[in-house]
């Protein structure tokens, strides 16, 4: 072990120095080859030469696609393949996009993920994030089951979570080969649910897609509260104790508000990322995002990046493009909305 | 309130079980309504006695008493006790008015009666016009009134002050300790202090404790302490600058210096000594022996003369204009300010 901490103290320290030393070498180079006038440049332009590749990578892949975004969804009749359009329309592809009852359907069920799932999964993760700072013993070994989720692939867990809250209407029927959700229900004396199955209701799927969001997204914060827990002053709490606060107020009044800065931060991305839900209903409910429930008909659970891409099957129609298109916008707005509004309570509320 | 300290032990114990006594056996007593210091080199114990008597710290052994009530077990914020932490630990999202008055909060008074005495207590330590502001737009020393009024406000019984002026530029040090004084005689509280600065120990305590390993060295007013050390290592760790510590002998009531250079007289029995001398208290006096200064400092009013006795390098201050210009000068000492401690022991031979 001391051996191996050698080693690899000695790699730092060469790395380290062959960094320098081809830094070094650069130089050189380039001022042999009569290029030594970039050594001479400003900052500024330096910086830009630097940042040249990435903002290459952005231009193309990030900022183009945007752009484009806004212009196909003004065009009426674009084709894909053929890059050609018949008019332009200001609002056209918004209205109908905002009228169809999938699309509704689509911001419904994400709303319901957005605005459950989230609240919810940074209450959770603050409070385990406060519970594992105050153990002693296994600290370590909890903080690695905590962070696990976190590494693992997202559709792996989904269909693990499948898997446990599986059953249908025959499984129910005749109980055999039931999830684990169910098993746990029926030794409590319940009656199992077809929770993502043939039989299934919308709030028992929903349901499931929830937790699953909840779970997923507890690592990460886990581990950015833990920090900014960890770099709390323990003085401030001895100093709450004298003054005779409860741990229930000095966790209100001195952790919440010191972590702020954190907690906001993980506030904005949980949902903007929620807005982007995507992949777990795929894990969850299937590559249809739709769950047959008998003859009757069928429950649709696409989020609205789901009901984005699947114009990408479509795509070869005229102006079908527009319409995928015009939805992005519409999240885009929806996010953006959502974040400048975020922005506006944080500056009240949040510490630096 | 007094504070009584009775056989009072902190030990610690590292990863490989190696304990060290942060405090061991301390007795003392605090009396009522006293500014008193604890002193002493760092890690000496002196922190851990008063987080100790604070609560946020369990004594291995012993007991803490507050008048009669014992509050060994008695949780920090059940003994009402102001702590005045050495950053001051101010929360740095509140306002200053809303940090004096957290601890209001968490007892059973009116809004109204809490708004008065966060004023009142403003008013006490002059910052009734930084009332909405946050701790970082404060200086250092507005902090530390801040953290006072935090810890006084709720009329705590024992008022406990961690380092309170180390984090203070000198300038403002001076200031803040006539205001920690001026503070302790208006409210009346008992009062106790650590430090490590015995400047600012002699300067402000009605009583010191001299702290060393965790074992009280000596306990008594500040200048009875200066001039009558205990032992050894008081008489080094007071005073600035420090003591000069010679080896000598008491031969026939003499006290006798290496070269049978005689400075004074003693009653006790001959034996081999320690004899201790403070640089002031040499004097310039023709009957004395004779020195050669190996160098001379002018610090204004006096002048700090170094030179050797024996095999010693010795300290002594003296009026500047009776050695200005002079390169023999003639000393002694002056009339019993001589500090003659036994070698072994280190404690004073009387």
């Amino acid at each position: 072990m001391k051996a191996f901490k050698l080693k690899l103290q000695n790699l730092l320290w060469r790395m380290k120095s062959v960094s320098h030393h081809s830094f070094v070498k650069t130089e050189e180079f380039l001022t042999r080859h009569r290029l030594g006038f970039i050594v001479n440049w400003p900052h500024w332009l330096k910086a830009i030469f630097y940042l040249l590749p990435a903002m290459l990578m952005l231009l193309v892949f990030t900022f183009y696609p945007i752009i484009n975004s806004f212009m196909i969804s003004f065009y009426t009749g674009f084709n894909i393949q053929t890059g050609e359009f018949d008019n332009y329309t200001l609002l056209g592809n918004y209205i109908e996009v905002v009228n169809q009852a999938n699309f509704l359907q689509a911001l419904q069920n994400t709303a319901i993920i957005v605005f459950i799932s989230v609240p919810i999964t940074i209450l959770l993760s603050l409070f385990i994030a406060v519970a594992l700072n105050s153990i002693k013993p296994l600290k370590g070994f909890y903080q690695t089951i905590f962070f696990l989720p976190y590494v693992t692939n997202t559709i792996a867990i989904g269909l693990v979570f499948a898997f446990m809250f599986s059953g249908n209407t025959n499984t129910i029927a005749n109980p055999v080969g039931l999830g684990l959700a169910n098993q746990v229900i029926t030794w409590f004396g319940g009656q199992p649910i077809a929770w993502v199955a043939t039989g299934a209701t919308y709030w028992s799927a929903m349901t499931v897609i929830l937790m699953y969001s909840v779970w997923n997204g507890l690592a990460f914060k886990i581990i950015v509260f833990l920090s900014g827990i960890q770099g709390i002053d323990k003085q401030y709490y001895q100093a709450a104790q004298i003054d005779g606060a409860s741990r229930a107020k000095a966790f209100s009044r001195i952790t919440v508000p010191m972590i702020s800065p954190m907690i906001f931060y993980i506030l904005i991305t949980s949902v903007i990322g929620s807005f982007k839900t995507y992949s777990s209903v795929v894990a969850i409910i299937g590559v249809d995002g739709m769950i047959t429930t008998g003859s009757s008909g069928s429950l649709n659970m696409k989020t609205i990046v789901f009901y984005i891409y699947d114009y990408i099957s479509l795509a070869a129609q005229d102006g079908l493009m527009s319409l995928a298109a015009a939805a992005a916008i519409v999240l885009f707005g929806i996010i953006l909305v959502f974040t400048m509004i975020q922005l506006q309570v944080g500056k009240r509320r949040v510490h630096y | 309130m007094e504070i009584r300290l009775e056989e009072l032990t902190k030990i610690f114990t590292d990863k490989n079980g190696k304990e060290t006594r942060a405090v061991d056996n301390l007795s003392i007593t605090i009396p009522s309504g006293k500014l008193v210091g604890l002193l002493g080199p760092s890690g000496c114990g002196k922190s851990t006695t008063l987080y100790m008597i604070a609560g946020l710290l369990k004594p291995s052994g012993g007991k803490i008493f507050f008048g009669d009530d014992d509050v060994t077990k008695l949780a920090p914020e059940k003994r009402g006790i102001g702590l005045v932490f050495q950053n001051y630990a101010l929360y740095p999202h509140m306002t200053v008015r809303q940090n004096i008055m957290f601890p209001l909060e968490n007892l059973n008074i009116k809004r109204e009666e809490a708004t008065k005495l966060v004023e009142e207590m403003a008013a006490l330590v002059g910052i009734l016009d930084q009332l909405d502001k946050k701790p970082s737009q404060l200086s250092g020393g507005q902090q530390q009134r801040v953290a006072i009024a935090r810890a006084l406000v709720k009329k705590p019984r024992v008022l406990l002050l961690d380092e309170p002026l180390s984090n203070l530029d000198a300038r403002l040090r001076l200031q803040t300790r006539e205001e920690i004084k001026r503070i302790q005689r208006e409210t009346g509280i008992t009062t106790v202090f650590v430090t490590h600065d015995q400047e600012e120990a002699m300067s402000i305590s009605d009583q010191m404790v001299v702290l060393d390993y965790g074992v009280e060295q000596q306990m008594a007013v500040p200048q009875e302490m200066y001039n009558h050390p205990a032992n050894l290592f008081v008489a080094k760790f007071l005073g600035n600058p420090p003591i000069n510590i010679l080896d000598g002998k008491i031969e026939q009531g003499n006290v006798v210096l290496s070269d049978n250079l005689i400075v004074g007289t003693s009653k006790s029995p001959n034996a081999t000594v320690v004899v201790g001398i403070r640089p002031e208290d040499f004097r310039f006096d023709p009957q004395g022996f004779e020195v050669t200064p190996d160098e001379i400092e002018h610090i204004g009013r006096d002048t700090l003369i170094y030179f050797t006795l024996g095999e010693k390098k010795v300290r002594a201050i003296v009026d500047s204009d009776s050695v200005y210009g002079k390169t023999k000068i003639k000393l002694s000492v002056k009339k019993d300010k001589l500090h003659v401690f036994n070698p072994e022991t280190g404690n004073v031979v009387l």
